[in-house]
């Protein structure tokens, strides 16, 4: 579904991505880890053709992101962010019927289709009763499950989230992860906890100093040994779950 | 499923209807007052209200419309409440191109002053963008910033001219104060396909604006191709407000205030704000000089400072009735 063709991406003399090529298959949730500052927003943002790598280039459906307009692409990929931001009053409601936009055309109006879609990703993400609030409103989980319902409303075959669970608490986390099983989308999922990963993820993309250092099922990926070298953290693993060696 | 606990936010036809009315009848009886007074049966055989009220009532209407868009446009593009038309220094641009042309004694030239106005205005705004432009992308707080900071400077020019030149500082004052004393068939032939066409783009690219503020990523992420509909509408907002100003000077408040009141009102849907604040923007200012040109007559106020003193207390008092925060 993803193809990912040697992308190299840098930022004046700094290089952040340093020729990462993968494919993602179709229908499977991959998680990308590393540690802060090492890529992994910046490979979502070129999955999801907000960047223009400065070399190589990335295939969704066979064709290159490059060549989609954006009403195209939109189809295709979904895109959630860490901080959900929208200024003056749209209710939830409103929020997750923009994620409909790429099916109108402009000065054409939502159609009954449109809503129903809508109240069906609201219900899903369990925020139809708060359709009529504002996002002040919203607690930060509130407000993370409407974006969710939001880009599920874009119908897309492929998600991309950056950091979707970073300011949940347990509860919620577990929710959103599960939600994601469900959706059942060709995932690519930016997630720091490593068992929240290994619990719900199929894959890993492990970078590591602008390049791919492991790439496959995640329970083979995430060694000791990995997790060493990555985050410079010991570890151990025990039945399943990965065990900090703390000292 | 049915969605009776919803309904559209998209713009209201009656609504639209109802406000067009109100501002075809309030033209209408706008025609009738001014220095001089009509009867309803008189005004046709009268060359006042051929040649002086009916384009003075035109041209109100278009910069009440045109001010009101583009302050709606501008509020969504640059996703900050704060701002109005003028932001980008048009409104200072044009000023000091009608100040340079009072003191070349350029006023008894058709268009002299406006003409230099809109050169002016033209010359800033495309200053500002070269400076905000990096790469292919526009990059909006520097966009604000140095529209802020070149308004600044220019004013500080104007005051510069105004006390080297104080025989002709009434009369810069009185331009930047703004008035549709002169306004002539020319400035509505000149402004109206500006406005027609311009306001039409904003219309168009109404749900994008309702996108663009959620974010430029996300925006993009949903469809919107978010650089060229921010250059479209930049282009075509900065042309009509450039074209407004330079007619008839600066009025202020109505390109902030009027979309404020329309989204307190009807909410943040600029497929609802930007029609609504087209016809209650018109309405406005041309209520406003109706009664600039009849208050003290036969003087006239500044419209100018009309908009605001009409306006202020009209919205501070929607504020306070729907008490909602931003």
């Amino acid at each position: 579904m993803i193809t990912l063709e040697d992308i190299h991406v840098g930022f004046g003399s700094r290089t952040i991505l340093d020729g990462i090529s993968a494919h993602l298959a179709e229908g499977r949730i991959t998680a990308v880890m590393g540690p802060n500052g090492c890529g992994k927003t910046t490979l979502l943002r070129c999955i999801g053709g907000l960047l223009h790598p400065s070399q190589g280039q990335v295939l969704i459906a066979d064709r290159p992101v490059g060549s989609y307009t954006a009403r195209q692409l939109a189809r295709q990929v979904a895109f959630v962010r860490q901080q959900a931001q929208t200024d003056f009053d749209f209710s939830a409601f409103e929020i997750v019927l923009m994620g409909r936009n790429p099916y109108q055309h402009h000065l054409q109006n939502e159609s009954q289709a449109d809503w129903d879609i809508v109240e069906q990703c609201m219900r899903q993400t369990g925020t139809w009763h708060l359709r009529l609030a504002r996002p002040a409103e919203l607690s930060g989980g509130e407000l993370q499950r409407v974006m969710i319902a939001r880009a599920l409303a874009q119908q897309t075959p492929v998600m991309l989230m950056d950091e979707p669970v970073s300011n949940l608490d347990i509860a919620h986390q577990l929710e959103v992860m599960r939600l994601l099983r469900q959706a059942a989308k060709t995932t690519v999922i930016v997630i720091h906890d490593l068992n929240l990963a290994l619990h719900y993820c199929d894959d890993v993309l492990l970078l590591h100093e602008g390049g791919l250092l492991f790439h496959g099922p995640i329970a083979e990926g995430l060694t000791p040994d990995r997790i060493a070298t990555v985050y410079g953290v010991a570890t151990h693993l025990a039945d399943g779950q990965v065990v900090f060696d703390y000292s | 499923m049915s969605h009776k606990s919803y309904k559209s936010s998209r713009a209201n036809p009656w609504v639209v209807a109802g406000l067009a009315l109100l501002l075809v009848a309030a033209m209408g009886a706008s025609c009738l007052f001014g220095a001089v007074d009509f009867a309803w049966d008189e005004i046709l055989h009268s060359p006042i209200f051929w040649r002086l009220r009916l384009p003075r009532v035109l041209m109100s209407v278009l910069v009440g419309a045109v001010l009101s868009v583009c302050g709606a446009a501008y509020q969504s593009v640059f996703r900050n409440p704060l701002t109005d038309p003028y932001v980008l220094g048009v409104s200072s641009g044009a000023s000091l191109g009608a100040a340079v042309a009072i003191l070349l004694g350029l006023e008894a030239w058709l268009w002299g002053v406006g003409g230099m106005a809109l050169a002016a205005a033209l010359l800033t705004v495309l200053f500002i963008y070269r400076i905000a432009s990096i790469g292919n992308r526009m990059h909006t707080t520097t966009l604000l910033l140095t529209g802020v900071c070149l308004t600044l400077l220019i004013s500080a020019l104007i005051s510069f001219l105004m006390v080297l030149n104080q025989e002709k500082m009434d009369s810069i004052i009185f331009w930047t104060m703004g008035s549709f004393g002169s306004a002539s068939w020319t400035d509505v032939a000149v402004l109206a396909p500006v406005a027609l066409v311009g306001i039409g783009v904003v219309l168009w690219h109404a749900r994008d604006l309702n996108l663009l503020l959620a974010g430029s990523e996300a925006a993009q992420s949903m469809g919107v191709e978010v650089e060229r509909v921010k250059r479209v509408l930049l282009l075509f907002t900065t042309l009509m407000v450039a074209f407004a100003v330079s007619s008839c000077g600066v009025i202020g408040f109505v390109g902030l205030i009027v979309p404020h009141a329309v989204r307190l009102v009807a909410g943040p849907d600029n497929r609802r704000v930007v029609p609504y604040s087209m016809l209650c923007g018109a309405l406005f200012v041309l209520v406003c000089d109706t009664l600039a040109r009849t208050v003290l007559r036969p003087s006239e106020l500044p419209v100018g400072s009309l908009t605001s003193i009409v306006g202020a207390p009209l919205f501070i008092y929607l504020l306070y009735k729907n008490k909602k925060s931003y």
